[in-house]
């Protein structure tokens, strides 16, 4: 069996026509693990009972009850809960933690009887953008040993590029699904706040986090979304199909608009670029109207969400206290157990954030940061959402580079910082956006695969899948 | 822009201990990241308008116990690092000065 040109339906039809049994399958994927995982580090932990799963997904097909994913091996990034397995967020605090209930997504999928592989690398708590910041080491790009793998959701991107799952969820706060999708050459779904339920996900910024796929194709994106989308008791933000008005595919042209006044700064590279510029031409020969718009104030986007974000940080992480569960230090009294536990458990960048986050909110600066990027944040909404009165797709990079070197970045949060500044508007705006593999950029003897970002109106996923599907030929 | 007393306040609410070596690049980062957000002051915004992330809004619901499963509350219970039964143990508080 190949799985290296595997897709969603494919398995799914081999798997129904008994060319292979879900236990073969997910093997072949184990054996892919093995082989190397240890080079790349996308797994920090592989399920031992990875084949059970897959031989009662066995039974549901026997038994003709199998549906598009029964038997589909996929991966789960480290934040998302799954009842009894390790979840640690890539951090030491939560090294030995076990979760104690299943992730909305997880009871979704695992109804439909998707086997889970493993737990993914990641950025500590979702924190970064190259997952540098675990603390159990890097997550190595399989398309160069030598660079990242993006981040935070660094091992899912990766464990599918490597053809180690044949898709993975990922979570994205500020690019963390999209931006190692476009570094690994993967497709990489961004959905609309409030599409898929955050319960049992580790809330790092609660107004912006959204769980979602990244697979080989968009069809498995679309796939894994319908299945781990909807209302959620267990989540008060989630929304309905009728949240939002539905835009009819098909018959009207798909007018696609770029911010041109927002990619002329020298912090692109070239290639990306050139790249960009080519995806467009490709769009405008399949009958895309291309058309340029204004976003006036989305050059503030960047430095509203590393205000709004740490904010929302320094809350979340205030549950990390060493009595409920995790890691415990000793102190010499209740209130310095705290102290030692959060210092020996906590990364760099998460007590930068903390510290961050608890400084915006505090009492003499609460208006002039906080408040401000909050109000910045509604402008900038209120600029895209006018842009959509006159276009039904806004198209970018996902990234303004292809992969850097592990360690480029390591001494520079700005630098790193500057990773997310075409993502992050999706989450300021709660709107969806998918990252689609677009080209290579050159570099010696390797080549590095470069995203495209679309973005559309709320609730409107559908357009992103039929233009991504229609962009990489898979119609 | 940001002085190490600050920090040393910042690190207290926060409940991190920080060493003399983290303060000192704290603040330089501090510093990095502060001039960059600062340019957000130039911006003309009402501060009123508050934020909107697509269509949120409040939802109840009844204060009912849903979930009285004692094998869940024994695994709750065996996650915490410092037990005493059914108790999760911490030092005492109350101290006298």
């Amino acid at each position: 069996m190949n799985i290296s040109n595997l897709t969603i339906q494919k398995a799914h039809d081999g798997l129904v026509k008994g060319e292979y049994t879900a236990a073969q399958l997910t093997q072949a994927y184990l054996d892919e693990i093995k082989k190397k995982n240890k080079d790349i580090n996308a797994y920090l932990e592989v399920y031992e009972d990875a084949l059970d799963a897959a031989e009662s997904a066995d039974e549901k097909i026997k038994a003709g009850k199998a549906t598009l994913l029964t038997g589909i091996p996929c991966a789960i990034k480290d934040n998302i809960l799954f009842k009894g397995k390790v979840a640690s967020a890539a951090s030491k605090i939560l090294e030995k933690y076990h979760a104690t209930y299943n992730a909305t997504v997880i009871s979704k999928l695992a109804r439909e009887g998707v086997v889970f592989l493993g737990r993914t690398n990641m950025d500590e708590f979702a924190m970064g953008g190259s997952t540098e910041n675990s603390a159990f080491g890097v997550t190595k790009n399989p398309h160069d040993l030598e660079r990242v793998a993006g981040g935070s959701s660094g091992g899912s991107a990766a464990a599918v590029a490597m053809n180690g799952a044949l898709f993975a969820l990922g979570s994205d706060t500020g690019g963390s699904i999209r931006q190692p999708a476009s570094f690994c050459g993967v497709v990489g779904l961004k959905p609309t706040y409030g599409a898929v339920s955050r319960s049992g996900l580790m809330a790092m910024g609660s107004s912006l986090d959204q769980i979602g796929p990244i697979g080989k194709t968009v069809a498995d994106c679309e796939i894994v979304f319908n299945a781990i989308r909807g209302k959620d008791t267990k989540d008060g933000t989630t929304i309905g199909d009728d949240t939002y008005p539905k835009r009819r595919i098909g018959k009207i042209k798909t007018i696609i608009g770029v911010p041109k006044h927002f990619l002329k700064g020298d912090g692109i590279d070239k290639s990306v670029l050139a790249n960009f510029n080519k995806s467009l031409d490709l769009f405008k020969g399949k009958g895309y109207e291309i058309k340029e718009i204004k976003l006036p104030n989305i050059s503030y986007a960047l430095m509203a969400y590393y205000i709004i974000m740490p904010a929302e940080v320094s809350s979340n992480m205030a549950r990390f206290d060493g009595v409920k569960y995790g890691l415990h230090i000793g102190g010499k009294d209740g209130i310095d157990d705290y102290f030692e536990t959060r210092r020996a458990g906590f990364g760099r960048e998460v007590i930068r954030r903390i510290l961050l986050g608890t400084y915006v909110l505090s009492s003499g600066y609460y208006d002039a940061y906080y408040n401000r990027a909050n109000a910045v944040r509604r402008m900038i909404t209120d600029d895209f959402l006018k842009a959509f009165e006159g276009v039904d797709i806004i198209a970018t990079p996902t990234a303004p580079s292809p992969a850097f070197k592990i360690g480029e970045k390591t001494n520079d949060p700005v630098a790193m910082y500057l990773e997310d500044i075409f993502t992050v508007t999706a989450n300021l705006t709660g709107l969806p956006a998918i990252s689609i593999p677009c080209g290579f950029s050159k570099e010696g003897d390797k080549d590095l695969p470069i995203g495209l970002q679309l973005m559309a109106r709320h609730g409107d996923e559908a357009t992103l899948f039929e233009a991504g599907k229609e962009f990489l030929g898979e119609n | 822009m940001i002085t190490t007393k600050e920090l040393k306040h910042l690190a207290e609410l926060s409940r991190i201990k920080l060493t003399e070596t983290d303060k000192k690049s704290l603040v330089s980062e501090f510093d990095s990241i502060l001039n960059y957000v600062n340019r957000l002051k130039k911006v003309k915004v009402s501060l009123d308008a508050g934020a909107r992330v697509g269509a949120v809004r409040n939802i109840t619901r009844s204060d009912d116990v849903i979930n009285t499963n004692m094998k869940d509350r024994a695994q709750l219970l065996n996650e915490a690092p410092n037990r005493e039964g059914d108790f999760i143990a911490v030092k005492k508080i109350i101290a006298l000065e």
